[in-house]
């Protein structure tokens, strides 16, 4: 098919990198950029556009200059769903390599694994997905949604504009959707729901057989109350879960589900006929009618060779990473890690909704909040958004032991985990 | 020259933009214009009345509209205000019409139109506005379905139209279901005698209104109406012993599809095949490959991927015995090592010809929902079908085994290959054909899951291990072990897992199966004699 | 094979199983070879300034042990497949047990380091509300205890599963499959969050072991190294076993377990004590690569692991232990440079390197060294006799 693409691509960047970038070549080294995602295994089927969707913008700014006139150079590695892998190649890439910049991981794990190699050789860390909180690193920063920039809105809105009563919290077992459900069954109790109105589930990855699930998540939405399911299923297990419910009939107009891990790029891989009205909440959507949105779309399928292919939140949270990261550079000055630490927080740039993503002191940054219908045409139309941005948060309000603590990596508190009730700085991560 | 060609298109251009001018002139004074145009208001309370409003009007187009609107498909230009009708919106280059006069406009793009919005309630409406239209119609099945989406869906306002169709109603099966919709409105609004037209009622939104009048503050409705649910919980309990069965068998049919050409492989062949699952991908990217060959017509893709995936992964399989399997008679153990690594070049070259994301196989109509057996017993199609099929498949196979001369030479070749070839049968040519047999059925078996599950390079991985866990328990090498095998746990999996959850009854399934294998060291169907010591 | 080992001198030090290796050749060199790998490694990584081209950075050193916990898993898988010939496809259980436990004894280590500072409680443990540490989790602070529970906790479970296994009999396929369910179903259990262990996050963000700083270039010199020493003892005590009257026994059982049961063997005694060895050196592996590598989760147990671990032994050559080692090295340096080289296509190097062996090398590498020593035989076998 389009295999053939990258190649001339690559031969006639090649070309051209040896006929017109060499006099600048010669007189600084390229800034090294490491990509970080997994191109084989489990976890590809996510991440490999993630890889491109950087590679395209490390193309699209070597052709407008560069940064600080000299060229961006791609360091591309597979850490193959493996997460010791992740944090060997994470080395590999600031050690040996000496990368200026990583953007990379998809999976919370692999962010764990990573997180100790970055802080241990200072380097630069761009995360794209939407996660569980809990973490303040000074050596990352959190590009997709934390939970109060998702999870919460789409809550909120089940509740006051379709009048949700009842809820099922089903989920692939992993921290991710523990904390979220964690998170929403105290804000939910918070707001008057019963304990017999929640129904919290958990499958193992990739569980394909959903039957006795959905004739659950069936039977307990004809109890009488309006029932909606949240939905942290992640990945592959999503295909067979909606299968289900389209083939058991649950009418998005009767038991609507809104999910948190997916986007266009996995409803790509479903027939999504029976699915229309489903819902899913992101802080970005391929439909979202904006002209900044349609360049970066065309700029995609020019870049990939498919009319098809889709655009997603996470690769949104790269754009405005890597535009992120390339303010910061610019006005340090340098590539070098510390100044460009310092520089990024309170860099604003444009993202693909129409309005600002601005880096926080807790390395989260401000996102609108959407909530979409799925399209039979793998499409969602958003149907409500937050009125302004949101600021992510680091450590989540709703739960025991992170309430008291905040994260803020100015100078001169840098610190991750400071608690506001005892006036300190928690133990660990690197604390001053 | 130069100056007529010049000229013609200019008129071209003047006709062009004269029938543009007319068809918005048209759209000017068109009735329908303004019914649009209310409902291109951003507020959703607006837009109801909107859609209420195109119903009164009795306009003929009135129903065409609010289909496109329901689908997401009627828009508007941004620039002309014209309102279109989207025809496909794949890509970003969309045909449309002209959603007033219904003329062809080419192509829009994406940026040049904005989507009239509409969220899960007004679909609610639109549904229940709809099911009204519908109940006029003569189909008496699309009678039936639009009775059935007005149950809970009843207003004040469709009680008299409602009941004076239920007499004029031809069709009892109608005619029930729009008594119960009557009914359950009259349980709304507390009537106790609707109670008893809805005591046999398993279907949600009745016992939805049950509920909710039990919880009510009149005591003796509320009496009546936990009698009624009770009556109606013991028939649930039964149906649900039915689901659980249903779903039981299903994904035993699932196991004993992805195992039975492990069974020939491996069991009947002693080759550990770890390129099993791929082979099984193979056959499921069969039939996404044969749905791009026929856009548009999804059955017929299906049906005829069924011998297309059978040869793909038949082929590939006797691919793999000939330049691979072969060389490594009489060393099982290293076929586990070489088909490992065919395993991991099937995947990677599917993650680099196709690409490394889940690809869309559409389900044909006929195969979509589910076969209504009551309100409360429902059997999904595609599992129906990929049940139906895995028992045909065993058949098929059985009866090449025991009644063709294939079958005859494969035993003959297991069972003593030094004597079957003195008897002059080519045991090579044997070994290949068995190895493309039991890749073949793998195939079989990616064509029936590609309609449950992902079709993606990892497709293959996640049975592969269930399938040997099958293929051992049942006995190797006996077909009919890995049916009993395949069915029972499935069966086993879905009873335990209401109680147990998913995770634990999968693992409980695991350490019943280690458990057993110490009971019965050769599996449920132990081979006899001489070819059991191998 | 390894009869024709046995050394025939007989020195009144070839009476001790353990020291009776050392007089066998090919353990003389394999120990030698690994002592000057590490001596060299080491030199180079200290003498020479971070510069120089022949600098072995902290980041191959750390892959390197990494490589060697690797070589050790596949001396044990060797040893019971090789020659007690039963395929286990579920011994990555083991190696990832003797993790696990080397895991919580870091995790312990941790204090209130924490990013919620409790000083009893890990990190995840305070994140999902634990009250209190679970009962197996008691003891974990305590070096020792630890260390003995990296062998006893995968010894235990060989016990018990070989116990049940081999009393009744199971062999063949039968028995691979079933350690396949054994390391499967354990992987779904710590998945489980309720189990304890920190779910699918596994257990991370280690700081020191036994008081040195993880992070620090000596640590990891010094894990290095041990994961040496630890294969070099791993690789003696298999040998020691190996040569020894049970490792004949071994090989019988594995070449005609009926014919040994016929004179008297309780073969599935024989065949219980070499698997729990076996599974204790993978547990030791296990809780070398942790520190190593930094993390440790329920993916060690997916059966894809345990068998490519096999993949590792096979392509070395089985039943000849030091090939197991070299299959694993080499194995997963292949991956490495392959994985970084040509990251969309590596998988297609990999799988096309298992394929060619196996078609091509049905001893593996090491059979291709011993080939060359046996056709040199062969010739002078033919000269002899006419």
């Amino acid at each position: 098919m389009n295999t053939s693409t990258p190649f001339y691509r690559w031969l006639a960047a090649a070309l051209l990198s040896a006929g017109v970038t060499l006099p600048a070549q010669a007189q600084e080294d390229p800034i090294k950029v490491g990509i970080l995602h997994s191109l084989s295994g489990t976890m590809a089927i996510s991440e490999s556009t993630l890889k491109d969707t950087m590679l395209m913008l490390i193309e699209q700014q070597n052709a407008a200059g560069g940064l600080l006139g000299r060229q961006l150079e791609p360091v591309v590695v597979d850490p193959a769903s493996n997460w010791p892998l992740f944090a060997e190649k994470a080395r590999e890439l600031l050690a040996q390599e000496k990368v200026d910049v990583i953007f990379g991981n998809w999976t919370s794990v692999s962010r764990k694994s990573v997180l100790p190699v970055v802080e241990e050789l200072n380097g630069l860390l761009f995360y794209p997905v939407q996660y569980e909180g809990e973490e303040s690193s000074e050596n990352v920063f959190y590009t997709g949604a934390a939970p109060n920039q998702q999870a919460i809105p789409a809550v909120n809105y089940l509740m006051n504009n379709v009048g949700v009563e009842r809820w099922v919290l089903a989920g692939t077992d992993y921290v991710y959707p523990r904390t979220t459900n964690k998170i929403l069954e105290a804000y939910l109790k918070g707001h008057g729901v019963a304990d017999e109105d929640i129904m919290i589930n958990y499958t193992p990855f990739g569980h394909s057989d959903w039957q006795n699930i959905v004739s659950d998540i069936k039977r307990f939405g004809s109890e009488g109350k309006k029932t909606a399911v949240v939905s942290t299923i992640n990945g592959d297990a999503n295909v067979p879960f909606y299968r289900e419910l389209g083939n058991q009939g649950i009418d998005a107009a009767d038991i609507p589900v809104v999910a948190f891990s997916v986007g266009e790029q996995e409803l790509s891989g479903i027939d999504t006929a029976p699915l229309v009205g489903h819902l899913a909440a992101w802080n970005y959507f391929m439909s979202v009618d904006n002209d900044a949105n349609y360049d970066f779309i065309d700029a995609w399928i020019d870049y990939t060779g498919d009319e098809m292919s889709v655009t997603n939140d996470p690769m949104e949270a790269h754009y405005i990473g890597f535009n992120m990261w390339l303010e910061a550079v610019r006005k340090a000055g340098t590539p070098d890690v510390d100044a460009v630490k310092d520089a990024i927080i309170g860099v604003t740039v444009p993202n693909l909704t129409g309005g600002y993503a601005a880096m926080m002191p807790n390395h989260h940054i401000t996102k609108p909040v959407l909530i979409g219908e799925i399209q039979d045409n793998g499409q969602f139309s958003v149907v409500w958004e937050t009125p302004s941005t949101v600021a992510g948060d680091a450590w989540s309000d709703y739960l025991e032991g992170s309430r008291d603590l905040i994260s803020d990596w100015r100078k001169p508190m840098e610190c991750g985990n400071y608690n506001v009730v005892e006036a300190s700085c928690g133990g660990g991560v690197e604390a001053q | 020259m130069r100056i007529t060609r010049c000229l013609t298109l200019w008129l071209l251009l003047c006709a062009l933009m004269l029938a543009l001018l007319g068809s918005a002139q048209a759209q000017q004074d068109d009735p329908g214009k303004p019914l649009l145009e209310a409902l291109a208001s951003a507020s959703y309370a607006a837009k109801s009345d909107a859609i209420d409003a195109i119903v009164a009007s009795g306009d003929s187009r009135s129903r065409a509209w609010l289909e496109a609107l329901n689908d997401g498909k009627l828009q508007q230009n941004k620039q002309t205000g014209q309102f279109v009708v989207v025809l496909a919106n794949r890509g970003r280059n969309w045909p449309v019409e002209d959603a007033l006069s219904g003329e062809p406009l080419g192509e829009m793009s994406r940026r040049e139109l904005d989507r009239i919005g509409i969220n899960n309630a007004l679909r609610g409406q639109l549904r229940s506005t709809l099911a009204v239209l519908d109940l006029y119609v003569d189909n008496p099945d699309a009678r039936l379905q639009a009775a059935n989406d007005l149950l809970g869906q009843v207003d004040a306002g469709m009680v008299a139209p409602l009941e004076a169709v239920r007499d004029q109603e031809p069709s009892e099966a109608v005619q029930e279901r729009l008594t119960e919709a009557l009914a359950i409105y009259r349980l709304e609004q507390g009537d106790a005698q609707a109670i008893e037209a809805l005591s046999g009622s398993l279907h949600p939104e009745a016992r939805a209104a049950l509920n909710g009048a039990a919880a009510s503050d009149d005591p003796a409705l509320a009496a009546q109406a936990k009698k009624a649910l009770d009556g109606i919980e013991q028939t649930l309990k039964i149906n649900r012993g039915f689901e659980t069965l249903y779903f039981g068998l299903s994904l035993g049919s699932v196991l004993v599809l992805a195992a039975i050409g492990l069974a020939i492989t491996f069991g009947v062949m002693g080759v550990i095949n770890m390129a099993h699952g791929e082979l099984i991908m193979l056959g499921a990217y069969t039939s996404w490959g044969m749905q791009q060959l026929l856009p548009g017509q999804p059955g017929l893709a299906v049906i005829l991927s069924i011998p297309a995936g059978f040869l793909v992964a038949g082929l590939a399989g006797v691919a793999i015995e000939r330049c691979v399997i072969q060389f490594l008679k009489g060393r099982p153990l290293e076929t586990l090592l070489a088909t490992f690594g065919v395993s991991l070049i099937l995947q990677q070259l599917v993650r680099t010809l196709v690409s490394p994301l889940n690809r869309t196989v559409i389900t044909p109509e006929w195969m979509s929902g589910s076969l209504v057996i009551n309100d409360a017993l429902s059997l999904t199609l595609n599992r129906l079908y990929v049940l139906g099929f895995a028992l045909l498949v065993f058949a098929g196979l059985m009866l090449v085994m025991r009644r063709t001369r294939l079958g005859l030479e494969v035993r003959a070749v297991t069972q003593n290959r030094a004597m079957a070839r003195s008897m002059g049968i080519r045991a090579t040519r044997v070994d290949m054909l068995t190895f493309g047999l039991g890749a073949g059925v793998a195939g079989l078996a990616g064509v029936a899951l590609a309609q449950l599950t992902n079709v993606g390079p990892n497709l293959g991985q996640s049975y592969i291990i269930d399938s040997f866990m099958v293929v051992v328990f049942g006995g190797v090498g006996n077909l009919w072990g890995t049916l009993v095998a395949g069915m029972s746990l499935g069966v086993i999996n879905q009873v335990l897992e209401p109680w147990a959850g998913a995770v634990l009854a999968k693992i409980i399934v695991l350490v019943f199966i280690i458990l057993f294998i110490q009971k019965r060291p050769r599996g449920l169907f132990p081979q006899k004699g001489r070819a059991a010591e191998g | 094979m390894s009869l024709s080992n046995t050394p025939s001198s007989s020195s009144p030090l070839s009476n001790l199983w353990l020291t009776r290796p050392f007089s066998e050749r090919s353990t003389r060199i394999f120990l030698t070879v690994l002592a000057l790998a590490l001596a060299v490694v080491t030199v180079l990584h200290l003498a020479l300034p971070a510069g120089h081209p022949l600098h072995v950075s902290s980041y191959t050193v750390t892959l390197l042990g990494k490589y060697l916990c690797y070589a050790l898993l596949a001396v044990a898988v060797d040893l019971v497949w090789g020659y007690l010939g039963i395929l286990s496809l579920g011994h990555g259980a083991f190696f990832a047990l003797g993790g696990y436990a080397m895991g919580m004894y870091l995790m312990r280590q941790i204090g209130d380091r924490g990013v919620y500072g409790d000083p009893v409680l890990p990190d995840f443990m305070v994140f999902l509300n634990w009250d209190s540490l679970p009962w197996f989790w008691h003891g974990f602070d305590m070096a020792w205890f630890a260390f003995l529970m990296v062998m006893l906790a995968p010894g235990l479970l060989a016990l018990l599963f070989g116990f049940l296994a081999f009393r009744s009999r199971v062999t063949g396929v039968y028995l691979s499959i079933i350690t396949q369910a054994l390391t499967f179903a354990l992987m779904l259990a710590f998945f489980r969050n309720e189990m304890g262990f920190g779910g699918n996050n596994g257990l991370t963000d280690f700081r020191e072991l036994l008081g040195f700083d993880l992070r620090s270039d000596a640590t990891r010199l010094g894990l290095f190294l041990a994961s040496g020493v630890a294969l070099a003892l791993g690789y003696v005590v298999c040998r020691g076993i190996v040569g020894s009257k049970l490792g004949r026994v071994c090989v019988a059982s594995r070449d005609a377990e009926a014919r040994v049961r016929f004179l008297g063997y309780r073969v599935e005694r024989v065949q219980l004590c070499v698997f729990v060895v076996s599974a204790m050196l993978a547990g030791v592996a296990g809780s070398l690569y942790v520190p190593q590598v930094g993390i440790i989760n329920p993916s060690e147990f997916s059966p894809l692991f345990s068998i490519e671990v096999v993949v590792w032994v096979a392509l070395g050559g089985r039943g000849t232990l030091y090939g197991a080692v070299i299959g694993a090295i080499l194995v997963n340096y292949a991956k490495t440079v392959f994985t970084g080289v040509m990251p969309d296509a590596w998988l297609f190097a990999l799988g096309g390197l298992f394929v060619v062996v196996t078609v091509l090398l049905p001893k593996g590498i090491a059979g291709l060294m011993s080939r060359r020593r046996k056709a040199d035989s062969e010739t002078q076998l033919k000269e002899a006799t006419p």
